[in-house]
Parts: C-alpha cells; sequence; structure tokens
C-alpha cells in the first residue's frame, strides 16, 4: 500500500482485505471457532460417542442385560497372558473354586479358571436381539468369541452384567434427557419469544406465572406427582409421564432467559429498521429475533441436557424415575443404596461413571459453543 | 506492499530535533506489534518511532485501526496477551529502554511516571468504589503516605482538574458523576503522582462537543503547571489543530508522516496526509428547487417517559418530556438538520416523526396525509415512503442474514418488484448507488468495515425508492474520510433522487456541509431555527454559540 503517487485510492481500498477472512457462512464460523476450543471439541466428540453408544446400544453390549449369571461377581479382567505367561490371544478367566483348599478356612480358594479361557474378540456372535427394535441381529461389537458370559464391570445382585447394563441403560438416561429439553425448550422458546416482543399484560400475567413455577420447591414436587402414577401403569406411560414432569417443571427457566434477549433485540437498530421498512410481527420474530436468540437457546439446552441427566439419576434412586424392565442409570443406582453392598461389591456403582462423563461431555461441549456461538 | 522503503517524510527523528531541546523523556525506536490470530499474524505496529521531550504535546493522528492506540499501550505495557512486541523494538525513558523491564518494574512506572486517560470514562471508573477510595488507591499504590495524607492530595487533585464542589464529591460514587466530570476524575487519577508523561488515548471522544473543549484545555493547562509531556491520540484534526506542538500520522500500522503542527497543517507532504486534511466535509447542499412542496409538516408534537420513583406504597410517578410541544416542515429535495447534545431529544423526534415512537400529542402529516395516530398496519402502505438510517452500522444490519436479504427485505415487505429476480436486481441497483459492488448479495455484515456497512444501510434505506429519509447520526460513528465520502454520496443521491433528509447530528461541520435549515434543540425544545448559514454565523442563543465554537475552534 505504501505509494508516493497521488492518485486517490480505490473507494473501497479495504474490501481487499476483508476478502482474504473470506466469505464464510455462519456454521462455518461457529464450527471454525468451536475446533480452537480443546474443551468443547472434547466434549462434542464424548457427545458423540454416547449418542452414537445409545443408539446402537444392543450392539456395544456384549452381552444380554437381562441374563442372569452369578450375583455380585468381580468385574473380569481381559488378559494377553495363558497360565504359563505366554502371550495369546485376548481372554478373560472366570473365576472357580480350584481343588485347592485353604489351609486354616477349609474352604475351596476361588482363583481364576486357566483351563477354560473365554477367548475375546470384535464383532463376535453373541445372544440375540433386535437393532432398533425389529431388525434381528447376534453380532455384537465386543465379547467372548463362543458366547460365554463376560462381566467387565462384574455383575449386580441379580447377576446381571453390569456393563451391559449401563450401555442400555443410556439409551433410557439420554432419551429422557433429550426429550425433556426438547419440550423445554420449544415451550420456553416460544412462551419467552412471545412475552418478551409483545409485551404488554400477557408479558406480565405471564411473567408472574413463570415466577411461580420458578419457586415451587421443586423435589417434594417430583416424588409427589411421580407417586401419583399407578403403580401397576405400563412403563411407557410411567415414562412419559416421568418427562412430563420434568418439562413442567424446566421450561420456566428457560422462558425467562429468552425473555429476557427477546426484549434486549426487540430494541435494537435492525429491529427497528425492519419496521421501518414495514416488516409484519410475523417477519421480525422469526426473521430477526428467532435467528439470534437460537445462539444462547442452543447454549443453554448443552447446559440443560447435564442436568437433567443428574436429575433422572437422582430420582432413579430414590426409585421415583424409571421403573423395571426398563432400564436406566438412575435405576441401576438403586442397587446402591445400602451401605454394605457398597463395601462389598463397589463395581455396581459404575453407573455413576456413566453420569460422570456425559454431564462433563455436555457440559464441556456447552462451554465450547458459548464461546463459539457469536462470531461477530 | 511493504517493501520497507524508506518514507522521507518519516524518518526516525524528528524534523525539529536540533539537540537544544536536550534529550527526548521518551525515545521510542523501530516499534513494531503484531497479534497471533489464526492462520498467522496480524501487524498492528510497523515500525513506529517517535520522540517526546518534557513540556510538550504531541498528536498522534490517525483513523481507527491505524495501530495509534496500540502503539500508546505498548508504551504503558497495556497491551493484551496475544500481542507480541518485536525484539528490535525500544522505548528509551530516561535514558533506558523500558520494555526491557520486568512486569514490577513497568508496574511502577505505570500510573506513576507514566499515566494514561483512557476514551470512555463510563467504564474505567470502578462503580463500586467512591471517587475519593479510587484516587486515593492510586496514590497509595506508589507512595507511602497515610490515608489522611492522601485524601487531602485527592480534594487537591479534584480542585486542579476543576471539578465543582470538590469536598462532597470524594465521597460520591461514578454514577452520580456526569461524563465530563468522571474524565476530570480520570485525569486527577492519572495525574496524582505528578507523571513526567501523560498518555490521552482519545480522551473526548465519549463526551459532547462543549465538555471536550472544557477537557482539553484543563489538560493543557495543567500540562504548562506541571511541565509534563503529553501524547495526545485523536483522530479529530481540529483538536490536533488547536493542542499539540508536533504531529506523527500514522496509517494502516506504519508513520506516514510527521512534522511540527504548522508545518504539516501548512504544507502536507504525503499522500495520505493531504488526503486526510482534505476529508474534512466541506462543500454545502445545492440550492434548493424553486416552490418544492412540503412533505413532512409537524405541529405541537410532544413525547413524554412516565419514570416512577418511591417504594411500592407511595409510588411517584414523574414525567419526562423528551420532546415538548415542536413544529417542524420539511419540503421536498431539502436537507433540515436537527442539531443538539446527546440527551437534548433529536432521536426521539426523529423517531417520532416516522411514527416508531408513540407520540402524546401534536400532529403529523406526511404528504398532506394525516399519519399520527395511525397504528403499524396502518403506516405500512406508507412505509416504504419513508425511511431511515441509523447512527450505528454495526447494530443497524442483522449478523445472521446475507446483505442480500437485508436489503430484499424492504422489497418483500412492501410486495415491490415483480418476482424475485426483478427484487434481486433492484437490490443490485441500489447497491450500486450507493457505491457498494452489486456481486456481495450472499455476503454478510461482518464482512464489511462500518463505512462499507453504513452503504448497506443506505442501500437498504433507497432501495424502497422513497421521499424522504431520516438520518440519525449516519456519519458520527464512522472515520473522516469515510465520513466525507458518506456525505457526498447523500448529496448525490438527494440530487439524483430529489429525496427529503432530516439529519440529526451533533456535528456541525457535518450539518453545514450538508443541510438547508437547521433546528437546534436543547432539552427536548427548540433553540433556535433557520438557514443553516444565518444560524451557524450568527447563533442568537449563547447554547447555538457554545455548539459552534465547540464544533468550529474547539476553545
Amino acid at each position: 500500500m505504501f505509494a508516493f503517487d497521488s492518485s486517490p485510492p480505490p473507494p473501497h481500498e479495504d474490501m481487499a482485505t476483508n476478502a482474504s477472512h473470506g466469505h464464510e457462512s455462519y456454521m462455518a464460523l461457529v464450527w471454525r471457532r468451536l475446533r480452537r476450543s480443546w474443551t468443547g471439541m472434547t466434549g462434542l466428540v464424548l457427545v458423540a460417542l454416547l449418542i452414537v453408544m445409545a443408539i446402537f446400544a444392543d450392539f456395544f453390549a456384549p452381552m444380554d442385560p437381562k441374563a442372569t449369571d452369578v450375583g455380585f461377581a468381580p468385574p473380569q479382567v481381559m488378559t494377553f497372558h495363558d497360565k504359563d505367561g505366554n502371550l495369546v490371544w485376548p481372554r478373560v478367566y472366570a473365576l472357580a473354586d480350584s481343588a485347592d483348599l485353604d489351609p486354616v478356612t477349609f474352604q475351596p480358594i476361588v482363583g481364576p479358571d486357566y483351563d477354560n479361557p473365554r477367548h475375546l474378540g470384535f464383532f463376535v456372535k453373541g445372544a440375540e436381539y433386535r437393532l432398533f427394535g425389529f431388525i434381528p441381529a447376534e453380532r455384537r461389537f465386543f465379547g467372548s468369541v463362543d458366547g460365554q458370559p463376560v462381566h467387565f464391570l462384574g455383575t449386580d445382585k441379580f447377576g446381571r452384567d453390569v456393563l451391559s447394563r449401563a450401555i442400555i441403560g443410556s439409551r433410557i438416561s439420554l432419551m429422557i434427557a433429550l426429550t425433556v429439553v426438547f419440550i423445554v425448550t420449544v415451550v420456553g422458546t416460544t412462551v419467552g419469544m412471545v412475552s418478551g416482543y409483545f409485551g404488554g399484560a400477557f408479558d406480565i400475567w405471564m411473567q408472574r406465572f413463570v415466577e411461580l413455577v420458578l419457586a415451587f420447591p421443586q423435589l417434594p414436587l417430583y416424588l409427589a406427582l411421580t407417586s401419583l402414577i399407578p403403580i401397576t401403569a405400563p412403563t411407557n406411560v410411567f415414562l412419559a409421564f416421568v418427562i412430563f414432569v420434568m418439562s413442567a417443571l424446566g421450561w420456566a427457566q428457560m422462558s425467562r432467559e429468552v425473555r429476557g434477549k427477546t426484549l434486549a433485540l426487540a430494541r435494537i437498530d435492525y429491529v427497528r429498521a425492519a419496521m421501518a421498512v414495514g416488516a409484519t410481527d410475523r417477519r421480525i420474530i422469526f426473521q430477526h429475533i428467532f435467528p439470534n436468540v437460537m445462539s444462547h437457546v442452543i447454549v443453554a439446552v448443552t447446559i440443560q441436557i447435564p442436568s437433567v441427566v443428574l436429575l433422572e439419576s437422582f430420582l432413579g434412586f430414590l426409585g421415583f424415575a424409571v421403573k423395571p424392565p426398563l432400564i436406566s442409570w438412575g435405576l441401576m443406582l438403586q442397587d446402591t443404596a445400602n451401605y454394605s453392598v457398597i463395601g462389598s461389591y463397589p463395581w455396581i456403582l459404575a453407573p455413576v461413571g456413566f453420569v460422570l462423563v456425559t454431564v462433563f461431555a455436555f457440559n464441556a461441549l456447552g462451554d465450547g459453543l458459548r464461546d463459539a456461538i457469536d462470531p461477530y | 506492499m511493504a517493501l520497507a522503503l524508506v518514507n522521507s517524510f518519516a524518518p526516525p527523528l524528528r524534523h525539529d530535533h536540533d539537540g537544544a531541546k536536550g534529550s527526548p523523556i521518551i525515545d521510542a525506536r523501530n516499534i513494531g506489534v503484531h497479534f497471533k490470530v489464526e492462520h498467522g499474524t496480524v501487524e498492528a505496529v510497523k515500525d513506529i518511532s517517535f520522540q517526546l521531550y518534557r513540556g510538550e504535546t504531541i498528536a498522534i493522528v490517525g483513523e481507527s485501526g491505524s495501530g495509534k492506540s496500540v502503539t500508546a499501550r505498548t508504551v504503558m505495557g497495556l497491551l493484551s496477551k496475544r500481542a507480541v512486541v518485536s525484539p528490535k523494538s525500544s522505548v528509551d525513558y530516561d535514558g533506558s529502554n523500558i520494555l526491557t523491564f520486568s512486569e514490577k518494574a513497568r508496574r511502577k512506572l505505570r500510573g506513576d511516571r507514566i499515566s494514561m486517560i483512557f476514551q470512555e470514562p463510563m467504564s474505567s471508573l470502578n462503580p463500586i468504589y467512591t471517587i475519593g477510595s479510587q484516587i486515593v488507591e492510586a496514590i497509595r499504590v506508589h507512595r507511602k503516605v497515610g490515608r489522611r495524607q492522601a485524601e487531602t492530595r485527592a480534594l487537591e487533585l479534584l480542585r486542579q482538574v476543576q471539578i465543582p464542589d470538590p469536598e462532597a464529591r470524594l465521597r460520591q460514587y461514578p454514577h452520580q458523576l456526569s461524563g465530563g466530570q468522571r474524565q476530570r476524575v480520570m485525569i486527577a487519577m492519572a495525574l496524582a503522582n505528578e507523571p513526567d508523561v501523560l498518555i490521552a488515548d482519545e480522551p473526548t471522544t465519549a463526551l459532547d462537543v462543549t465538555v471536550q473543549a472544557q477537557i482539553l484545555n484543563l489538560i493543557r493547562n495543567l500540562q504548562t503547571e506541571l511541565r509534563m509531556a503529553v501524547i495526545l491520540i485523536t483522530h479529530d484534526l481540529t483538536v490536533v489543530r488547536k493542542f499539540s506542538d508536533y504531529v506523527y500520522v500514522m496509517q494502516h500500522g506504519e508513520m506516514r508522516e510527521h512534522n511540527t503542527t504548522e508545518q504539516l497543517f501548512a504544507n502536507p507532504q504525503h499522500p495520505y496526509t493531504r488526503r486526510l486534511l482534505a476529508s474534512e466535509p466541506r462543500g454545502q447542499a445545492n440550492p434548493l428547487p424553486e416552490g418544492s412542496d412540503v412533505i413532512l409538516d409537524a405541529r405541537g408534537v410532544r413525547v413524554s417517559f412516565m419514570l416512577r420513583h418511591g417504594g411500592l406504597f407511595k409510588p411517584e410517578l414523574r414525567e419526562l418530556v423528551a420532546v415538548d410541544s415542536l413544529n417542524l416542515t420539511l419540503r421536498r429535495h431539502e436537507t433540515l438538520g436537527l442539531v443538539g447534545e446527546s440527551g437534548s431529544g433529536k432521536t426521539t423526534f426523529g423517531q417520532a416523526l416516522l411514527r416508531l415512537n408513540d407520540t402524546d400529542g401534536g400532529e403529523i402529516y406526511f404528504d398532506r396525509q394525516p399519519i399520527h395516530g395511525r397504528s403499524r398496519a396502518q403506516m405500512r402502505p406508507l412505509r416504504s415512503r419513508m425511511q431511515i438510517v441509523f447512527q450505528d452500522p454495526f447494530s443497524s444490519l442483522n449478523p445472521r442474514m446475507t446483505i442480500g436479504q437485508i436489503i430484499e427485505e424492504g422489497l418483500i415487505v412492501n410486495g415491490l418488484g415483480a418476482g424475485k429476480s426483478e427484487r434481486i436486481e433492484r437490490v443490485r441497483e441500489a447497491l450500486v448507488a450507493a457505491g457498494m459492488p452489486g456481486n456481495i448479495l450472499s455476503r454478510f455484515p461482518h464482512e464489511f468495515s462500518g463505512g462499507q456497512r453504513q452503504r448497506i444501510a443506505i442501500a437498504r434505506a433507497i432501495a424502497l425508492e422513497p421521499e424522504f429519509i431520516l438520518l440519525d447520526e449516519p456519519t458520527s460513528a464512522l472515520d473522516l474520510s469515510v465520513q466525507a465520502q458518506i456525505i457526498d454520496l447523500l448529496r448525490r443521491l438527494q440530487d439524483e433522487r430529489g429525496l427529503s433528509y432530516l439529519f440529526i447530528s451533533h456535528d456541525l461541520k457535518v450539518v453545514r456541509a450538508l443541510c438547508h435549515r437547521v433546528i437546534v434543540m436543547q432539552h427536548g425544545k427548540i433553540m433556535e431555527e433557520g438557514p443553516v448559514d444565518d444560524v451557524l454565523n450568527n447563533p442568537r442563543t449563547a447554547y447555538t454559540e457554545r455548539l459552534v465554537k465547540a464544533a468550529f475552534e474547539v476553545a
């Protein structure tokens, strides 16, 4: 640009510099900024893995979650060695009574059964299942080659495989979370936008109602509402009811946030400019306010999902979320209510790990998105 | 591009340096700063050298993005973490290169020997501490003095910066002070330890014009009194001419030219300097055609807001009258200026005329049709004939829509143009008429600079082929040279299309260049009204006189 010529510069000299950082769509910009945050990307990868795992839960579960074996069996560890320490294909050894007796108690000593190794492999044939509920299949992602039971995270009191149940349970837990958050988002965003944009008497009364909902003591209400439903109700009805209760108490917060955002946007210059060209309310809401509120909503969603996952595990633990034969993380944790059980069989706490990873994954993703989503 | 040619207008040493002045208090050489961004780096400042001598004021001038603030922050050591100062830069203060100092040593200098005042007095004071405690803190960080002693000194400083009733101010919080008073407090804090160097980064940009003159005079008086050296960073050439001894001109992070103020203004050498000096708004509106009829007629327009005071049980309503029964007539092809300081109600009045605000009373006729009392739906048929351009081009374009969508919206809403292809054609025409290329329809607002965005906003307005446009400070967020281009554009569009403008501004220079008539407003009332030359040359009220003086003389 250094020039001694006296000719005036072209009127758009900064256009050239602008062009270099290019013509990018909104999504491309958000993606570029999200990629920069490693926590956000970690969250994104984990969330993707969790969702894939939940969708293909039957495939990833090494065992039939309802098949029973020895109760409270400890986790089996995969090994690459045989009895003599030679390197072999991966395998696990089941525990069995050996021929030796304990010299003090005269009880048979329990040890690995080296004579009957259970060979492990990918894409093995296991117990039959129906993928998505209707495609008959028997291949499983990982398991014993010959269909013998393996328990990487041990078994619960009925001898069911904890890992398989946790993987299957992710489906219900995530399904509840996603459905609740979906309903909360749709209701909360609609109410918030209408309330914030039109204002007036509707806004005043709606906000008082929102305050009423927010002021409810939530826990007793959950317990009361879920015990309203008869114990004999079909499982899907029960599930729907749980989702309804969680949504009914969750939308208020979301609508508050969206209302605030809408209030600010409704006074911004580009909305006034749209009014000045004669745009209708509908057009202003859908073209101007909604797309700009969305960024906030998306972040709120990723923050809200973990809170619902936590709520489900908590209510499930108390026995108020999901009833057997459905499997959810919360329900699995119900078994841990007894102190002596945790002390003796700590592996049944494994679902806590799944909850932990889920909560972290969504929070990390939300954190990354929050920074990325408003690139302007 | 940067062939690193030696620019003969900007050698590393000053033109007026003859050794007679002694050694400079700040000798900055080859300052280079770049910022790490994605895909590489951005060079904000390239090879800048300047010298500052005791007791003088140098000005660093340039448009936004020229690197003048980055230069100042390098001297202060206040750059962001992403900034990298090039190893060959040096800033000698009192003989030693302060860029090599540790952070601790620099902190000792900062606010003690070298102080800075910032542009935004609203956000540079902490709202939860009193004025007094903030000044006391500034003193006690650097001096081992008792609280009582520091308070005495704080009082003395507030007297020095001429704040009325300084004793009471000490116990007040920032929100209780006006913008000008806050800037005075900032100056008091900067002077607390009698610094050798004061850096003033756009100290008056956020303030009203009449306050600007007071603040700048204050800085100058204090400078003489305390024998400080001042670096004044500004984009305002009138300020430079009045207050600085030596001027450095920057563009795109490079030094274009420097010289004594007198020499630089009399005899600018570098083409950029010449362009900058020439971009002061000039010219005047073309005369009105004979017998043009009235397009907008407002009588007794009144807008008020209800403010609630007091508690729940004793509600006290106070009415704030923002626009107090004002009359206005605007003819076709005419530009009417609406001038006043911030808070004078000019924007409220303007938007009320377009019925974007609700009025409490009065009659408004647009092209002889009454529009007062019409609902939004009833206004819709007239919307395409009256348009608005806002002050801030960053908030007036929806970031989620493409340029094409933004401009096309008005055509869709008003049912103009048969079919998509015809509308797109009209969008292109409007963009070209506003001086933008017609091939940017699928791009987003964030890809454009402030001046370009303002052109897009103008294109949105003229795409509807309106007869009247409300221009709400359309140039005040823009750089000087861009401002001149926008003024030319507006004038050209008016001649081509016979537009009528209501031009809201606080900048009388722009008003003189663009308007036929002018209305001066204060506190919601009209103070003065008349042809622009009459009002500006022979102001009848003291208020107008003050505005005129501030705009054209800064004193």
